[in-house]
């Protein structure tokens, strides 16, 4: 590639980031605010962090959206990707194009829709919600998103890959093990934390569908905004925020370090 | 392969700490307050942030109890979530015309009078209203009442003493109307000296007559965003609830808060047991608890509307029981209205004409 210099574009790239990131630092900053409201600094304090720290029922409203995350993140990536090379191999193109479509209907059709539906369908199967009925529509609306961003990877790969493994004589599990899913990795990672954000900021469909004494960050926060939201939810914030940093860093990191010692061990073959 | 597998391996392990760590702090408020995990639980679904928390372990260490607090930020949510039953409330806090509501979809349990040993604390003016005679359903949790803020920099309190004050030509573009049919509908009612629960089609066009003229005056129709425009400055006037005019005025002491004196709309959140309820005795205990005056007070104290409970308001600090903004005179309360539930066809009557309001040229 020509690497041209173009100021204007590292000018409007600047004014993006700070756009994005300007919100965010306001609610860190207000954070440390010893008052009780986000206008007026009156002093640099921990005690909201102190504060969030003691609330026992809010971390464990943390936890919980993390595990419900995570599991079902994890649970949509294995079904989405079994999906996705199961449409890759659907070989006539009416069905395929009509699953792809359904697939599709799933991820532009509004939250609430969703929500109300498995509502209605959880209280009409008299499952009891909570814990489970949370994790299991999370599950559901994950999936698209993971057939959504495998599909293109199996696009991508070249069917002569699967023919030479067929030649060679693997049966069809090596197929997929060896030679499919490898190919896939970047695919079902991308699909995995796309499902892992929805899920953790997932509000309408979390709305209807959590009880009995379970609830997510989303639904616990919306409900708290109609008094104000305090001081204490800015603490929260600005920790979750240091943790995705550290984890994007430490993702980057471990990808660099990755690569340079393939790149040294290439050159020692060389 | 392998590094999904150990991708898929890291993450179950990480999901399993974090659930180890919720039960520890599960388990941790159990200890806390003594329970166990039997039978003992109250499941109270309540407004965001409508208790004092402290009230909630004090309640759980007294009684042994363990409160199920959860969350819900309107009334038709509520009644949603209730009505499909998928989980079982002991008590919520609906407001007055959802009471109604929910009566006459039968969701709702009726009171044991009997079993409450805190019930006579309660101003009998907050008993027996339209929505509900005999409180046979309900017992009132939190009142207040609509009217309207300014700010002192910008406007004088002679100014602004009646409904009829807002159609000023000197307050062009400086009024926020709080977004509720039922609410701007009903004071422009009041300055017509109708009743807010008019359902007359004539009465209602005449009042959205009305309300045109008022159109010039209106810089904005917003929701809870009211609290923080006019902390801000951001507007000298505006028509809201007595509790989120209470939580401007800490934040800004050049609001002020005013009934209008000819009447305005009296509101009420119950305490409610819906259908669904399992631990009828914990709700009890729940609702006697939290009528006992120190216990009242303390709440009316922390979320700032004002208590149906006679001896609490005795033991509010003089500043908050004398201010004439949220415990009106007499001679104010005698005016105001409660509402009720008007039913679909006269609902939807008075949001059209509130719509056909919004979308009025200035």
């Amino acid at each position: 590639m020509v690497k041209k210099n173009k100021p204007w574009a590292n000018v409007y790239l600047v004014i993006i980031f700070i756009v994005l990131y300007l919100p965010i630092m306001y609610l860190i900053f207000y954070s440390f605010n010893s008052g009780k409201y986000m206008h007026g600094f009156s002093g640099f304090s921990f005690k909201h962090y102190v504060e969030l720290f003691n609330d026992a029922r809010m971390i464990q409203i943390v936890f919980n959206t993390f595990v419900v995350a995570l599991l079902s993140s994890l649970v949509a990536t294995i079904i989405g990707t079994l999906g996705a090379i199961g449409i890759y191999d659907t070989k006539n193109p009416l069905v395929k194009n009509t699953i792809l479509s359904m697939n599709n209907v799933l991820m532009v059709s509004p939250d609430v829709i969703i929500g109300a539906s498995f509502l209605i369908f959880f209280t009409m199967l008299g499952i009891g919600l909570g814990f489970g009925s949370v994790l299991l529509s999370h599950i559901a609306f994950s999936i698209p998103i993971v057939v959504l961003m495998v599909l293109p990877k199996l696009n991508e790969m070249n069917k002569s890959l699967l023919d030479a493994a067929n030649d060679l004589g693997a049966n069809s599990w090596q197929v997929l093990t060896r030679v499919i899913l490898p190919y896939i990795t970047s695919g079902i990672f991308a699909g995995f934390f796309m499902a892992f954000t929805y899920s953790l900021d997932d509000f309408a469909v979390t709305f209807f569908v959590t009880g009995n004494g379970f609830s997510t960050l989303s639904v616990e926060i919306y409900s708290r905004a109609r008094q104000g939201v305090s001081l204490e939810i800015n603490a929260l914030s600005a920790l979750m925020f240091l943790i995705s940093l550290l984890l994007v860093v430490g993702y980057f990191l471990i990808s660099t370090a990755g690569e340079r010692s393939k790149a040294k061990k290439k050159g020692a073959s060389l | 392969m392998k590094k999904l597998i150990y991708a898929a391996v890291g993450i179950l392990a990480v999901a399993l700490l974090l659930w180890v760590g919720a039960q520890h702090f599960a388990h941790d408020q159990d200890a806390a307050t003594g329970t166990d995990k039997s039978n003992r639980v109250l499941n109270l679904y309540n407004w965001g942030d409508y208790i004092d928390p402290t009230l909630i372990t004090k309640f759980e260490k007294q009684t042994g109890y363990k409160v199920n607090y959860e969350t819900f930020d309107s009334n038709e949510a509520m009644y949603t979530k209730v009505k499909q039953g998928g989980t079982s409330y002991d008590l919520t806090v609906p407001s007055d015309y959802m009471i109604q509501k929910m009566k006459k979809a039968k969701l709702l349990l009726p009171i044991d009078h009997s079993k409450l040993t805190t019930y006579k604390n309660i101003n009998p003016r907050f008993l027996n209203q339209p929505f509900d005679r005999g409180n046979k359903y309900s017992v009132p949790y939190f009142w207040g009442t609509l009217g309207i803020v300014y700010n002192d920099k910008f406007i004088k309190a002679s100014q602004v003493q009646h409904w009829d004050d807002l159609w000023k030509p000197e307050f062009k573009d400086d009024l926020m109307l709080i977004d509720s049919a039922r609410d701007v509908l009903g004071f422009t009612l009041i300055s017509q000296g109708k009743s807010v629960n008019d359902t007359n089609t004539a009465d209602l066009q005449a009042a959205k007559g009305k309300l045109d003229a008022l159109m010039p005056n209106v810089k904005a129709i917003v929701a809870d965003e009211i609290k923080m425009y006019m902390v801000q400055e951001e507007a000298p006037l505006a028509v809201t609830y007595s509790g989120e005019a209470s939580e401007m005025l800490t934040q800004n002491k050049h609001l002020h808060y005013v009934v209008p004196t000819e009447g305005s709309n009296l509101w009420f959140d119950n305490l409610v047991i819906p259908k669904t309820a399992k631990h009828l005795k914990a709700a009890y205990a729940f609702i006697n608890f939290i009528n006992e005056p120190k216990n009242a007070a303390q709440n009316a104290e922390y979320i700032g509307y004002s208590t149906p409970n006679t001896p609490a308001e005795a033991l509010l600090p003089k500043a908050i029981r004398d201010d004439k903004q949220f415990y009106p005179a007499e001679s104010t309360m005698k005016h105001l209205q409660v509402y009720q539930d008007l039913g679909q066809t006269k609902t939807e009557e008075y949001n059209d004409l509130f719509l056909e309001f919004k979308m009025t040229n200035r």
